[in-house]
């Protein structure tokens, strides 16, 4: 029958049918329906085409969590501490990163709802509402830090704050409002593309590998543990695990349409991202390690708010030249937008769940426009914060990081309950060393947020 | 957007049709409800212990952020 005619036996008339099904779920119909007919040919270019068709949220997730405030947070990780702890901690972070979004792929798979929709359903409207209120407002400060990193990028090549943030809203706007969810997958895996463009920058900075390499097994501590080491730890664990990725990837994956049988491939996606996540992160601080805290320019200062990002620019312009910053800048603005893009989608999904709303990219503007408010004004209210005169721009780079791992407990404690929840994933539930290894990320986390609350009270405490 | 249904042959009729939307889990699931979970045992104290939590590091945090303003 395969290659016979368009009407099949009993005139049956695989357009009409779609016709039958709701926008979002006809346009979700013929991605899969694209997706099965890959899957019934063979041949290695029709493996290929399998495999990119099924890539998307698990590399966009972990891009995307490379962001501006993350790249800001490398790049003045690297400039305080220089080559030593944080290199190995970002190679540890890929099996940790892996291991939370992993499950928020199955329950996707196997629930077929959304992260805020599983919490405010199965416990409760107040611990669905502080979910929801978290995630929000934890987006909504993420996205004030990727318009200063796509509003300060842009101003090493001339722009003006004001057009810097115009261009991003209609940056973020064009791929979220103009184009479906198949499309805006493809065009945000894009945009995450020029992410990479930090691994080539490394090797400007000429660093010495052996001294890369011996991190590993020294794990030495630049000036030891103080306060400020605790303060960035949490700042970088904070922008590797942060509570808005499990939201989105599982909204994503649920969108695109992941089955169980598709479990396999988005788990290969996700360890991907992981990886990408991690050698991106790495580079930034092996640049800013080599060039920024070796050079002697910085004296003693050491503290976030002196190595702020314009320092830390003028510092590699002035050691390896301007074409390094150029690119550094062009990387920032494209971690800024492609995490505009992924928080404003996420908001609008997690909105969307909890309060029983159209919840699909699939949806044209019109007719899911509930859907998208929510992003919309997030990332309005975002991008004017930015152009308010005199914000304590690092500052607030941090403590958006900082917020988010302090409210990340909470997140996987849901996560948790959710994969351990025989009457919600069946056979699909975690394993026990899955369920070891989030305790044991849960208890770190813990530990590290009530250290960092205890040193912003008692600083003499460490 | 029309489809030419050559390429999609391996459905041929109206059962692999349905049989295509319940694979692909294809219907709308807001219609459909989820059983709230019940709360006991080692759940229960972990929901107590995360209230706790939750409100010791914002009072942290607050007198923090108070201290450095």
């Amino acid at each position: 029958m395969d290659g016979e005619n368009a009407i099949g036996d009993g005139g049956f008339d695989i357009n009409k049918k779609l016709e039958e099904l709701p926008i979002d779920i006809r346009l979700r119909a013929i991605d899969r329906l694209k997706v099965t007919r890959l899957r019934h040919r063979k041949g290695v270019f029709t493996r290929l085409m399998l495999i990119l068709a099924l890539i998307g949220p698990g590399i966009l997730v972990m891009v995307a969590d490379n962001d501006a405030g993350g790249v800001i947070t490398y790049a003045q990780t690297g400039s305080i501490f220089g080559l030593g702890f944080f290199i190995p901690l970002m190679v540890l972070m890929v099996p940790t990163a892996y291991l939370v979004q992993e499950m928020t792929v199955r329950l996707a798979a196997v629930t077929r709802r959304g992260h805020a929709e599983m919490i405010w359903k199965r416990y409760g409207p107040f611990w669905g509402a502080f979910s929801l209120g978290d995630l929000v407002i934890a987006n909504s400060l993420t996205l004030v830090t990727e318009f200063i990193g796509i509003t300060f990028g842009l101003s090493i090549f001339g722009v003006k704050p004001l057009f810097a943030v115009l261009i991003g809203i209609a940056f973020v706007s064009t791929v979220m409002f103009t184009l479906r969810y198949h499309k805006w997958e493809r065009a945000s895996l894009i945009i995450a593309f020029f992410n990479m463009i930090f691994i080539p920058l490394v090797f400007f900075a000429r660093p010495d590998w052996s001294l890369v390499a011996s991190t590993f097994l020294t794990w030495h501590i630049n000036g030891g543990i103080t306060t400020l080491f605790i303060y960035v730890l949490l700042a970088n664990i904070g922008t590797t695990i942060a509570p808005w990725m499990l939201f989105f990837q599982q909204s994503s994956e649920v969108d695109k349409g992941t089955v169980p049988e598709d479990i396999g491939a988005a788990k290969r996606d996700t360890f991907v991202g992981a990886i990408i996540m991690a050698v991106v992160a790495i580079c930034i601080i092996v640049l800013t390690g080599t060039v920024v805290f070796g050079s002697g320019i910085v004296g003693t200062t050491t503290s976030t708010t002196s190595y702020n990002i314009s320092f830390i620019l003028k510092t590699i312009a002035s050691k390896i030249g301007t074409l390094p910053v150029e690119l550094f800048a062009i990387g920032l603005v494209d971690a800024g937008i492609i995490a505009a893009i992924a928080l404003t989608a996420g908001t609008s999904w997690a909105v969307g769940e909890a309060f029983n709303w159209p919840k699909s990219i699939n949806l044209p503007f019109l007719e899911g426009r509930k859907f998208y408010i929510p992003g919309l004004i997030s990332m309005f209210i975002a991008a004017s914060i930015v152009l308010i005169p005199n914000v304590p721009l690092g500052f607030l780079n941090i403590t958006v990081q900082v917020i988010a791992s302090i409210f990340m407990p909470a997140a996987l404690l849901f996560l948790l309950l959710l994969v351990n929840d025989k009457e919600v994933m069946g056979k699909r539930v975690n394993k026990r060393w899955e369920n070891v290894s989030i305790i044991t990320i849960m208890v770190v986390l813990v530990s590290m947020s009530s250290l960092y609350g205890l040193s912003l009270v008692f600083p003499h405490l460490l | 957007m029309a489809l030419d249904g050559k390429e999609f042959g391996f459905i041929k009729n109206d059962k692999d049709w349905e049989n295509f939307l319940k694979r692909e889990k294809l219907k709308d699931y807001s219609k459909i409800p989820v059983k709230r979970a019940k709360v006991g045992g080692w759940v229960k104290f972990a929901f107590i212990f995360l209230r706790i939590y939750i409100v010791i590091m914002l009072v942290l945090i607050i007198l923090g952020f108070l201290n450095i303003i």
